[in-house]
């Protein structure tokens, strides 16, 4: 995608309606995943993220998969961001039993939520603590550490190799590719 | 493969939990090493899977009292 567009109205809306034609519709299906069924908070979402996109066009020379990659990563920023400051916190997940997962809206999402919550039981104690003290609990690596008590740099590393015995957790249960 | 300090980042940074103030120093690292990149390729998809067990998926507004 282009990069040269910086200070020409015209062409910064051609970006924009570029990168609206391109992500638009898949990151609104990625997106609402974590929003539900609030469709307006995930427009304004996929947009933060795509003016965010536009703001860093050098980002835009990346490879299509890495772009997408990183378009994700900015989108969950944003909607962590945005349920911290409205005080939502996520609904307490401890180590997830078939009962006490997210409330189903499909059997889609059921037999995920079944096989994901099941490959998180069978991660270590401290891998799974360190997921659900971030991730699932939108908490950011310095906030887990204060909590944990141990160093961010900790759970950074935990994180790491916790993301990994996830992938290939899912991957022995053929959800992940 | 085994990961150095300088990579760890790239897991936090996948899940959207990386403190803002790590996070435009580690996609300057990404930007040249090919590691974090085919790290996160892999890793992009897993936040979407969490999400699943992610009991939160209602909005703030209709959780407001």
């Amino acid at each position: 995608m282009r990069q040269d567009s910086y200070g020409d109205p015209d062409r910064d809306d051609h970006l924009i309606r570029e990168l609206y034609q391109e992500f638009g519709g898949p990151l609104l299906r990625q997106v609402r995943k974590t929003t539900g069924n609030d469709l307006q908070w995930a427009e304004d979402v996929v947009q933060e993220t795509l003016v965010r996109a536009w703001r860093n066009s050098a980002k835009l020379t990346w490879e299509p998969g890495l772009l997408w990659a990183w378009l994700l990563t900015v989108a969950r920023r944003i909607v962590i961001d945005g349920r911290r400051r409205r005080g939502v916190r996520p609904r307490e997940v401890e180590a997830p039993e078939e009962d006490t997962i997210a409330v189903p809206d499909g059997s889609d999402r059921t037999l995920a939520a079944i096989v994901v919550a099941d490959a998180l039981r069978g991660l270590s104690a401290q891998h799974r603590e360190v997921i659900e003290e971030t991730y699932l609990r939108d908490r950011t690596v310095s906030e887990a550490a204060e909590i944990l008590g141990i160093p961010p740099g900790t759970v950074k590393s935990r994180l790491f190799y916790a993301l990994r015995a996830l992938r290939s957790a899912l991957k022995e249960r053929g959800v992940a590719s | 493969m085994s990961a150095s300090s300088e990579h760890f980042d790239v897991a936090a940074y996948a899940l959207g939990v990386l403190d803002d103030d790590d996070v435009e120093a580690f996609e300057r690292h990404l930007d040249g090493c090919a590691q974090c990149q085919s790290e996160l390729l892999e890793s992009h998809d897993v936040p979407g899977m969490l999400d699943a067990v992610k009991a939160d998926s209602v909005s703030p507004e209709r959780t407001r009292p």
